[in-house]
């Protein structure tokens, strides 16, 4: 999975979460700083947790998306990840 | 004034299990004959181990006699997230006739010190993982006795009697004030909000639970983990919620006992992968703890699971009510269980009985009382037919200077009814004048808005009609459409604005 492919399935999985983030999100490029411009509550982290989670296949250990400032640094988590 | 009877719930329930659902007085009563009707089944996997009913008495048993040494205290707390640990530790004290209080897990230090000074225990029970958060208390309290939660014997320590009327758990609530406080239950009442917890549910016995709520909640206590070890089901310990779809999956679990914020977030998951999340073979979703929207209860019927509302407190050793008629009153929280009696005053439910607790520990209880009844808070109604529904809570009333009282969860009730409302709060705001006025936000549900062309302007129109509906005195002079979620409680509640309280 290349990095752009990546991207573009977290940006899907933003939507998701909230269709009310689509202008939010089409804007949003690697340095967006996610819970500054998202504000996600308890249930919206676990939403994205679990869905990044079951889209890439992948396991947080000790980590959630609240310790990642921007959407650069998921990428890099995720396509450590995936290597 | 209501006295339901056990009566009311035959119905739903085929005989043979009806007949089953029977009382206690203490919970060594209902442990004694969960041990005696099924040793050898599971009643609890926890990190990969599965623990029989036998095992779980076996560690139990042991427990007690690291308890026992030194003579048994009359007191004790117990401070741990959710695992095996707590749950035999906890059995272990209740079972020689300790009153345990169920401590958060998030607890501060400062506050572990604080509930074992107010409450007045001789031991604390801890989880090793938060040893850290033990230490102020073992200084500042030095006859205190500190336990790991690992401890064991090699010996073990037989059961002591208690009667109904001994106290046997402490629970946290926010109580009708909003200060932090500790119910004292009784053995009576932890056993009737056990039993009741049966009634009106088609399969109820031999099931399996995940348990995701925490222990520390009335909630998880005694709806999840008691009912579930006295209808001999198979408890799953969820040790990490974001870990609750993969154990579901794995697990498969035939109940869950939810708040409605987990329920909702289970179903825009399954919509969004297509999939069952909370497992192939889940048929009834037990939901509380805040109001249930009636588009939770249809669209989960059409995945095949029954999510039944229901009604509780802390005070009430949790369960009050549980409407087994979620399809055809899905905004009621049901019929009452038995051994109650309800009455309504000026609008507020008011409630004695055989579930009620004991009264706050270390509280003047005087404002919490009537005669003899305990005033809940909420404001109620009940149909022709018995069934109660929840229209707010007092605390919450705006009154308006026109001296109209409005209960914002009777007007938001009404555009929770909306499909693509997911919450909504009524508050008392001020205009461009600084005049009171009412405003209402509300949070859109993502997965309804798909299907609209201009989902702003028809959410507006939408939101607009059904205020223009309303009484000219409970509608909302503004309403905002939210970008993002309201701020959450830990119970995952709507944080309510501080000017509505």
């Amino acid at each position: 999975m290349t990095r752009q492919e990546i991207i573009q399935e977290l940006k899907s999985i933003l939507i998701s979460a909230d269709e009310k983030n689509r202008p939010l999100v089409e804007g949003c490029t690697e340095q967006t700083n996610l819970m500054d411009t998202f504000g996600f509550s308890s249930v919206g982290i676990l939403y994205l947790v679990i869905a990044i989670e079951e889209t890439f296949q992948i396991r947080f250990e000790n980590t959630t998306v609240t310790d990642f400032e921007t959407l650069g640094s998921v990428v890099d988590y995720i396509e450590a990840k995936l290597k | 004034m209501i006295q339901p009877s056990r009566e009311a719930f035959r119905r739903f329930t085929d005989d043979e299990t009806f007949e089953r659902i029977r009382s206690f007085g203490t919970f060594q009563e209902m442990w004694a004959s969960c041990l005696s009707a099924y040793p050898e089944q599971t009643a609890i996997e926890d990190n990969g181990v599965r623990y029989t009913y036998a095992a779980l008495e076996d560690e139990a048993a042991a427990f007690r006699t690291v308890l026992a040494a030194g003579g048994a205290p009359k007191k004790v707390a117990v401070f741990g997230p959710n695992s095996f640990a707590l749950v035999k530790t906890l059995i272990g004290a209740v079972t020689l006739g300790c009153t345990a209080a169920v401590l958060p897990a998030q607890l501060p230090d400062m506050a572990v010190l604080g509930c074992c000074m107010k409450f007045g225990v001789e031991a604390l029970i801890y989880d090793p993982a938060l040893k850290d958060r033990v230490q102020l208390a073992a200084q500042k309290l030095p006859g205190l006795r500190l336990i790991a939660s690992d401890e064991t014997a090699a010996e073990k320590t037989a059961m002591r009697p208690v009667r109904p009327e001994d106290p046997c758990l402490i629970m946290f609530t926010g109580g009708t004030t909003g200060k932090s406080k500790g119910a004292l239950l009784s053995h009576r009442a932890v056993m009737e909000g056990t039993v009741n917890g049966c009634y009106g549910i088609p399969e109820i016995f031999g099931q399996r639970y995940l348990l995701i709520l925490p222990l520390s909640h009335v909630f998880g206590m005694i709806r999840n983990l008691f009912t579930s070890l006295y209808t001999g089901s198979d408890l799953f310990i969820c040790r990490n919620n974001k870990d609750m779809f993969r154990d579901a999956a794995m697990f498969r679990p035939t109940v869950l006992v939810a708040v409605p914020a987990i329920a909702e977030l289970a179903l825009t998951l399954s919509k969004k992968f297509g999939r069952m999340m909370l497992g192939a073979d889940l048929k009834t979703i037990i939901c509380g703890a805040a109001p249930v929207a009636p588009y939770l209860i249809a669209e989960y019927h059409k995945l095949g699971v029954e999510l039944y509302p229901g009604y509780g407190l802390t005070e009430s050793a949790n369960l009050v009510s549980g409407n087994p008629e979620n399809l055809t009153r899905p905004t009621s929280v049901g019929l009452p269980y038995p051994n109650q009696e309800l009455r309504i005053v000026d609008g507020e439910l008011w409630i004695r009985g055989a579930n009620m607790m004991d009264g706050y520990v270390g509280e003047d209880n005087a404002a919490a009382y009537s005669d003899g009844w305990f005033k809940t808070g909420d404001l109620a109604r009940f149909d022709d037919d018995g069934f109660l529904y929840i229209t707010g809570r007092i605390k919450e009333i705006i009154l308006l200077p026109n001296g109209e009282n409005v209960s914002p969860a009777e007007v938001e009730a009404h555009f929770n009814a909306l499909p693509f409302v997911q919450d909504s709060q009524l508050f008392e705001d001020v205009n461009a004048l600084g005049q009171p006025i009412l405003a209402l936000e509300i949070v859109p549900r993502a997965t309804e808005l798909g299907g609209m062309q201009d989902p702003q302007k028809e959410m507006t129109e939408a939101l607009q009609a059904v205020n223009r509906s309303l009484p000219t005195w409970q509608q909302a002079a503004k309403i905002t459409i939210r970008d993002k979620d309201f701020d959450r409680t830990p119970s995952m509640k709507i944080a309510r604005y501080q000017k509505c309280k």
